[in-house]
């Protein structure tokens, strides 16, 4: 290959590939795949061209942001998809503050687990935080709703984690990865948010709830996907 | 203790020690304070020694500088008598004269002491320049030695010639630039802490000096990650040979006191690698914080708006949609079923079912037998009881030379005079034997 030249010839030559199989299983998981992901960034890269038309006819769009991330987003009924529930968006916004925030530069962008919940508790409230994470309790003891909120915001990052949102190291802790900037898409440009979630809305790429509790699943029911209609896995 | 003692030492044992003795240090800022000046006034006039009116001149001054001072003189010299007795209690004090009651004592810093206040003291960082001044001092300092082990015969040149510099002038130096990179490390630390105010303080203005300083480092420490590869290949060169002559004269101590520096030279030429490859990671991820995060949103309009997302302010909650296609169903291979069954012995069943036979009289059998034997012309019962007895079990032979006797008594003509001989039978029986008459002879 010389300069300038693709990478791959056609989509046949990208299936080949060695990387395609683990790739397309991860992507196809819902799982972002950022420029950490050194061999996996730099083959969806390459093949991006040959890829968007494959996933299209999927009824999938391979998206690839300008801040160093790739992921599936199913439009289409072929493949399924999900939403995320509310804990895992809370505490996925909590992340996507502290990557924007200067004092993760210090650490290389590794935070601990305490500092997502002390970044909630420092913009909700302790109170509002514990509810959110026990939506379903209408009355609760104190120290229980507080190891229940501990506990569900640390399955929270798990989760994201198999999403390709952070990485959590060996010893516990946070490494914040590109893909949290998902999170702060609504609050990006020069329009209302109002406006940048109605248009992420029309794309797809967010839906509105209702209700906080609405999509809570209990931990580890990552598999309970959206069904697609047609039944159609692709 | 040398380096080479504490090396050997197991470290439960001596944790046990330092527990068993209960030491402990507790030193105040003031005590801190106190070792210091008395390290910094001994240097600066070159005293060995401290009377006790310079010790509590000493702690009057650092009580005056830390502001604890504004209590009467007489206050001041009771504590500056407190503070030199804890520092007598934790051994960074020392009398030294030995002479009790008939002299004012004097005190000298202990070597405790001194290597804390070194310590803070010490601006010691790896830089070009002294790494330099290090290794060339160091390359010295090993040629002299391997002139020495060339020229070495006796074993006393070997110890005074060679090992014993490795272990003082060598090793010093090796530890000299240790100290330095930790230093260094220490450093870098302040760095990433810097680069955190500056974005604090200023943070879209703060992006150039962040840069420089992320330029500099990186570049000091490629320069040093250069020099240590360059000149540590020449050291470990004249160690081999060291190490070579030593082995060939069979002088274990310089060998094994060569082997030693050559392994802290490896590990000085690993600091070098590691944080390269540290600081690089580092590297890349403040410049993609800088280029993606800061320079995109010079007012931090994002950061705010996130907040406002976060508390509901900005409208309705919502939730990011991800692909979840389920993980593919790979069957799993039949496994091949193994026969675990343990071993054990066949056990044999005790009972048996019972099962018709045809009935057998062992008396008309006999009969039959005897019969036979007298038809055949036997003279005597022992030849009869010899024929049918033998074909019996030998424990069976005395009952069965009975029921032949009886069965001969009745079938036969048996002639019994009145002395009758005595004959053996069948190896252990012994009968009276009878004389038999044929049966024609009856008739």
């Amino acid at each position: 290959m010389t300069l300038g030249e693709p990478a791959f010839s056609d989509l046949r030559a990208v299936i080949e590939a060695e990387e395609f199989p683990d790739v397309d299983l991860a992507l196809r998981s819902g799982r972002h795949i950022g420029r950490d992901d050194e061999s996996w960034y730099a083959f969806l890269s390459d093949a991006q061209e040959q890829l968007e038309a494959f996933y299209r006819r999927y009824g999938c769009e391979l998206v690839h942001k300008t801040d160093g991330y790739f992921y599936l987003l199913p439009s289409g009924d072929k493949l399924p998809r999900r939403h995320l529930s509310a804990a895992d968006m809370l505490v996925g916004q909590a992340l996507a503050l502290l990557y924007l925030d200067p004092g993760t530069v210090q650490t290389g962008g590794v935070v601990g687990r305490d500092d997502v919940l002390a970044q909630l508790d420092g913009i909700l409230g302790t109170d509002a935080v514990i509810r959110a994470l026990n939506p379903k309790r209408k009355r609760y003891d104190e120290r229980v709703a507080q190891e229940t909120a501990r506990r569900k915001a640390a399955e929270a990052t798990r989760r994201l984690a198999g999403l390709g949102f952070v990485e959590v190291t060996a010893e516990g802790a946070i490494r914040l990865r590109p893909p949290l900037l998902r999170f702060a898409e609504p609050a990006r440009g020069a329009g209302s948010p109002a406006e940048a979630l109605a248009k992420l809305v029309a794309r797809g790429d967010v839906v509105m709830t209702e209700d906080e509790g609405e999509a809570e699943r209990p931990a580890g029911d990552d598999e309970a996907a959206q069904p697609a209609p047609s039944g159609d896995d692709g | 203790m040398s380096a080479t003692d504490v090396e050997s030492r197991d470290p439960e044992r001596a944790v046990a020690e330092v527990a068993a003795r209960g030491l402990s240090l507790e030193l105040g800022t003031t005590d801190l304070c106190f070792v210091m000046a008395l390290y910094v006034r001994g240097r600066r006039g070159q005293l060995a020694s401290f009377r006790e009116d310079q010790l509590e001149d000493a702690f009057a001054h650092v009580a005056d500088v830390t502001g604890s001072a504004d209590c009467a003189s007489g206050q001041v010299k009771s504590r500056a008598t407190r503070a030199i007795g804890r520092l007598r209690d934790q051994r960074m004090l020392s009398r030294i004269d030995g002479l009790g009651v008939v002299k004012a004592p004097e005190y000298a810093l202990t070597r405790l002491a001194t290597a804390i206040a070194d310590y803070l003291l010490e601006e010691e960082i790896l830089t070009r320049d002294s790494l330099t001044v290090l290794t060339r001092t160091l390359g010295a300092s090993l040629g002299e030695v391997r002139e020495a082990a060339r020229a070495a015969r006796a074993p006393e040149d070997w110890r005074a010639g060679v090992a014993v510099p490795l272990e003082v002038t060598a090793r010093d130096l090796v530890a000299g630039i240790e100290r330095r990179q930790r230093g260094l490390d220490q450093r870098h630390e302040s760095f990433q802490a810097e680069i955190r105010a500056l974005l604090e303080a200023d943070w879209f203005g703060a992006v150039e000096r962040c840069q420089a300083l992320l330029e500099e480092t990186s570049r000091t420490l490629r320069e040093l990650g250069d020099l240590l590869l360059r000149d540590t290949c020449a050291l470990q060169d004249t160690l081999q040979d060291i190490q070579d002559a030593a082995g060939g004269a069979g002088a274990e101590e310089a060998e094994r006191a060569a082997r030693r520096v050559a392994d802290e030279l490896d590990r000085i030429v690993a600091w070098g690698g590691a944080r390269q490859g540290a600081w690089s990671e580092y590297y890349q991820y403040v410049h993609r914080f800088l280029r993606d995060v800061v320079r995109l949103d010079p007012a931090r309009t994002l950061t705010q708006r996130l907040r406002e997302q976060l508390a509901g302010q900005a409208g309705r909650s919502f939730s990011l949609t991800v692909a979840a296609a389920p993980k593919i169903r790979l069957l799993r291979e039949a496994p091949v079923p193994v026969d675990d069954t343990p071993v054990r012995r066949r056990r044999a069943r005790r009972d048996r079912e019972p099962a018709i036979e045809p009935a057998e009289d062992p008396q008309e059998a006999l009969f039959g037998d005897v019969e036979a034997a007298l038809s055949a012309g036997a003279p005597a019962l022992s030849a009869v009881t010899e024929e049918i007895a033998a074909a019996v079990p030998n424990e069976e032979r005395y009952a069965a030379a009975g029921r032949v006797a009886h069965a001969v008594a009745v079938l036969g003509r048996p002639r019994a005079p009145r002395a009758r001989p005595w004959v053996p039978v069948s190896g252990d029986v012994i009968i009276e034997d009878w004389a038999l008459s044929a049966k024609d002879d009856e008739s």
